[in-house]
């Protein structure tokens, strides 16, 4: 290997596999993509190194799911792979191989949250968290990672997964809910009672573009990134938010991309949505790669480049300003702020909500008590009833340790895990323990 | 019954083998006079034909090795090369670091082969001009995605045609390769375009050869082992660079009865080179030759230079014994400055080579102060040495088996490539191959040094092509680029990938019939094959299919004349 090498690009199309053969996440998904890599010669180049993915094991998915009622029941070997090829990628980055390092696979994962029934929004299994748990796992829980997700969608799933989670800062920015599947991400969800403020969502108005992608690097990521000094930052670096994509309203170029991934230099870049793929994503894959590289971006430009978005260069939209400058704002206060005023006196926090999983057509209702502690984030403790769309319903009850959870917490926990195994009415029970053992099931 | 003709020119001798049948009847040997390469050539023709009964009346095929293309690159004796590329938006092409002068013109082909800008025929013009101005001597011209579609890269030829005749003839991109690689077209066709006026003539003076002794079709050997027809190596000469290692893994094919999951071991000097085989088939480059420092697309098989031979340099630090990867020079036991692998097999008796008690003197030396006895000081270096080797060999094992691979079950499925066997050549080989196989725990052969092995690699090989067939019918359309070969697909609903692999056979055996060998559809392949379902807004609108087709390789299993078959382990 090549001591100039800087980026290892674990790269896997998965072109024998598709949720169905007209779906967007389907085997065509990345080949032009593949071309284009190929014909630019960029395995050949002294900075980039090709990396075969290893296979995740299911203990790498239990540590950031609970999968109902098993791992093995909800996922197809595409996912342990893309699962796998994330971790290759943060082994390449930690063990100093490669200085950064890109997983450019499918099928993607933000969409997938802590409790899985199924796939929704193409994900079943979060990728960047099954790397994250098991970077933590490898060091003790001594890791704290930043997320920065570009994604068009609202990483939904990675911030049910980093809710209350004080040592990950989970950043997305997207296509306003209002406007856009899943319709979360709205600028008041900050995370839980453990860990709020960790959670920042900046949404962008439809139309929005490089300008305002670059304007919330510049002023909102990098000075969040630079206080909280993460061990590692992941950019999961959907590419639906490109002016081409079939399923989003947004503006982006391949140079915006590019010139973001520049700004963020990402330890690791995992792919998520993005489904122009003849349009956008060659061209966006090609110019992160090159960024990442510390090569010439700059001649990395789509055939179907609209003359509007080249005149409407550098013109920012003012909410977007103001957006940025209120959570520039809620982060610097983050530390004061009265959290009986935003969860309310009680000891324990109710959190109550519906999930749909539009790809296998489930409704999930879950009911949720965390618990506020002051020596740690909090153990919790979760209801989900699922509902398939043929009407059998599933209904779980799982006990979450956090972290560095307090001798009482752990303790309460404990205890809680007892009581669900003498409740009626459960399938399946969990104890979700990162220290310990996990995933038993009753 | 049938004779041949093979052979080697290599960079001493120039060795000639006469086969009759399976069997070589003669071999000979001249000085190869690298001015005039048709001399030794000749030479040694003359001296093997002479075992030909005047009954023959047929004339004698001649195949042909030579190092002709590989030092002309090598040593940069290139004429001087323009090359005229059509980049289009991507990489800048002043970054891909090519040691070439390129002379960038607008156009724009996309991955599918759309024409997204036309080709720019006045800027072409006044870049043919300033090429022209500047005293180049030959032109390659290379498009981004042409092997998608031609059609820039044929404008270009077209013009020069036209207008710029005396800068004819020149190598289009698409014709050398259909795979995707910009850059390594680039290098391919450039040092195509640079050495075909060596090759040219080279050709015609064989073709006097040819005339004078009445033989039939030549063959030159390629870097992937196969034959090219010496005529259309003028157009492709490229294609001939890395004969030598060819010819000594196609030697080792057509000598050794089971190859099965061999690795081939050339023993020299200064390196080693290593060879794969899996399930009797050698191992090919994925992406193509590299010769100099060039990354190319030429068709090639697989090999790994390794710095460890027997004259490589040894060094003892009291713990550890290192060889090479350098040489310094013989060993000491031939008056060399430095304890070689070669002094401890010399040594240790197991070798007459030079002077056995200078050898001994030396190791006595490296070994003093750690107060080592010189033959347990042999014995560490050749331990060493056959580590080395059997690390290597391990790494690159290793490194094929965790090659990227891009489907689920392919993944799930794992590589497995290991060898099963050991089979060296090479002067050292017979004392290493047995310890280094020892090591492994595997059996090994030792094939005995045989001057003519290459001329017998030579011969043995038979003429290969291979096509690469593009279709896709969203656009109705399909492409074989290595034969300038476009067409509409007239109804593209009722193309499937048996009529896409009905088509690229039939294209094949085209293009070897246009290199002057007929070929039967039963010897033709499919070697690589995709096809991509194409939906577009949750429609089907069709497929791409990508094809890769060639001749079946075979070897001519050849009989060595009054020689055993080498000395085997079992
Ligand atoms: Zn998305
Ligand atoms: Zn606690």
């Amino acid at each position: 290997m090549s001591s100039k090498t800087t980026v290892g690009l674990v790269f896997f199309p998965a072109f024998d596999w598709a949720i169905s053969p007209d779906h967007p996440e389907r085997e065509e998904r990345l080949l032009y993509t593949r071309d284009q890599i190929l014909e630019e010669g960029l395995f050949d180049l002294p900075e980039i190194e090709e990396y075969r993915p290893q296979i995740a094991s299911l203990q790498d998915i239990e540590r950031a799911h609970i999968c109902v009622p098993s791992a093995q029941e909800v996922i197809t070997e595409s996912h342990l792979i893309a699962a796998g090829g994330t971790m290759t990628a943060g082994e390449l980055v930690l063990s100093g191989k490669t200085k950064r390092a890109f997983a450019l696979l499918r099928p993607p994962g933000h969409h997938a949250m802590r409790v899985v029934h199924g796939s929704r929004g193409f994900c079943t299994i979060n990728i960047e968290a099954v790397l994250i748990e098991y970077l933590r796992k490898l060091h003790g829980g001594k890791f704290r990672c930043a997320i920065v997700d570009t994604d068009a969608h609202h990483a939904d799933g990675t911030q049910d997964i980093y809710y209350n989670d004080p040592d990950i800062l989970h950043i997305s920015i997207h296509q306003d809910g209002r406007t856009l599947y899943p319709g979360t991400g709205a600028m008041d969800e900050l995370g839980g009672p453990g860990a709020y403020g960790t959670l920042i969502n900046l949404p962008l108005p439809p139309g929005s573009g490089d300008a305002e992608l670059l304007y919330a690097t510049e002023q909102l990521v990098l000075p969040l990134l630079q206080d909280f000094k993460p061990d590692l930052i992941i950019n999961a670096a959907g590419q639906d938010n490109h002016f081409t994509d079939p399923l989003t309203n947004m503006n982006i170029t391949a140079q915006g991309y590019a010139r973001m991934t520049e700004l963020l230099s990402p330890d690791v870049v995992v792919l998520e949505g993005g489904y122009s793929i003849e349009g956008a994503l060659p061209y966006v894959n090609v110019g992160i790669i090159l960024a990442l590289a510390g090569l010439d971006y700059t001649g990395v430009i789509e055939p179907e480049l609209p003359q509007k978005l080249i005149d409407n260069q550098g013109r920012l939209r003012e909410e977007v300003v103001s957006n940025v400058g209120y959570l520039q704002e809620v982060w610097s206060r983050r530390k004061e702020k009265d959290l009986d005023l935003v969860f309310g006196d009680k000891e324990y926090v109710q959190r109550k909500r519906r999930i749909y999983y539009d790809t296998d057509n489930i409704s999930e209702h879950q009911s949720e008590e965390i618990k506020r502690c002051p020596s740690c984030s909090g153990c919790r403790r979760v209801y989900s009833i699922a509902e398939r769309h043929y009407g059998r319903l599933v209904k779980i009850g799982a006990v979450l340790i956090p972290w560095h959870a307090c001798r009482n917490c752990r303790h309460e926990a404990e205890e809680a895990y007892q009581q669900l195994t003498t409740e009626e009415g459960l399938d399946h029970i969990y104890l979700h323990d990162p220290e310990g053992k996990q995933g038993d099931e009753g | 019954m049938s004779y041949l003709v093979g052979i080697d020119v290599g960079g001493t001798n120039t060795n000639a083998v006469l086969l009759k049948n399976d069997v070589v009847l003669a071999t000979a040997k001249a000085a190869t006079d690298h001015k005039h390469l048709h001399l030794g050539t000749m030479q040694a023709i003359a001296s093997v034909l002479k075992f030909v009964p005047d009954s023959v009346d047929k004339p004698i095929e001649l195949h042909l090795s030579t190092t002709l293309a590989t030092n002309a690159v090598v040593e940069g004796k290139g004429a001087p090369t323009a090359a005229v590329i059509i980049p289009g938006p991507g990489l800048r092409w002043e970054e891909l670091g090519l040691a070439f002068k390129l002379f960038p013109v607008k156009g724009y082909i996309d991955h599918r082969g759309r024409e997204q800008a036309p080709l720019d025929h006045n800027q072409l013009e006044e870049v043919l001009a300033e090429i022209k101005q500047s005293g180049f001597e030959a032109v390659a011209v290379i498009g981004k995605f042409s092997p998608r579609n031609l059609q820039h890269e044929l404008e270009v030829e077209e013009l020069v045609t036209r207008k710029f005749p005396e800068l004819l003839p020149v190598t289009l991109g698409h014709r050398l390769s259909g795979r995707l690689n910009f850059p390594r077209r680039i290098t391919t066709a450039v040092l195509n375009a640079s050495i075909a006026k060596i090759q040219a003539k080279f050709v015609s003076m064989v073709q006097e050869v040819k005339d004078r002794y009445n033989l039939g079709r030549i063959y030159l050997l390629k870097a992937d082992g196969g034959g090219i027809d010496m005529k259309v190596s003028i157009t492709r000469p490229i294609e001939t660079i890395l004969s030598g290692p060819a010819a000594s893994l196609m030697a080792t094919m057509a000598l050794v009865e089971e190859i099965g999951d061999a690795v081939v071991l050339d023993i020299g000097g200064t390196t080693t080179e290593i060879s794969l085989f899996y399930r009797g088939e050698p191992l090919t480059e994925r992406d193509g030759a590299e010769i100099a420092g060039f990354a190319t697309l030429v068709p090639a098989l697989f090999s790994r230079s390794l710095g460890l031979g027997g004259d490589s340099a040894v060094n003892y630090d009291g713990h550890k014994v290192s060889i090479g990867p350098w040489r310094e020079g013989p060993p000491v036991a031939l008056g060399g400055p430095r304890v070689t692998p070669t002094d401890a097999v010399v040594a240790l008796g197991a070798a007459n080579i030079g002077d056995q008690e200078r050898a001994i003197q030396a190791l006595k030396e490296m070994g003093a102060c750690y107060e080592i006895d010189p033959i347990i000081m042999a014995k560490k270096i050749v331990t060493a040495f056959s580590l080395k080797a059997a690390e290597a060999i391990n790494e690159i094992y290793i490194s094929l088996n965790s090659r990227p691979v891009y489907t689920v079950s392919q993944v799930m499925a794992g590589e497995n490539l290991k060898p099963d066997r050991l089979i060296g050549m090479g002067g050292p080989a017979a004392y290493f191959i047995p310890k280094i196989a020892e090591q492994m725990g595997l059996p090994f052969t030792v094939l005995p040094y045989h001057e003519a092995a290459n001329a017998i690699g030579a011969a043995a090989s038979r003429p290969t092509v291979a096509t690469t067939l593009r279709a896709d019918t969203a656009l109705g359309k399909l492409v074989v680029p290595e034969l300038d070969y476009v067409a509409n697909i007239p109804r593209p609903l009722l193309f499937n990938l048996e009529a896409a692999r009905r088509e690229a056979i039939a294209k094949t055996i085209t293009y070897a019939e246009q290199m002057g060998t007929l070929f039967e559809p039963s010897e033709i392949e499919v070697t690589e094959e995709e096809v991509f379902n194409m939906v577009r807004g949750f429609h089907m609108v069709g497929k791409n299919y990508t094809l890769t087709t060639q001749v079946k390789p075979q070897v001519r299993r050849i009989k060595k004349h009054r020689d055993e078959m080498g000395e085997d382990s079992e």
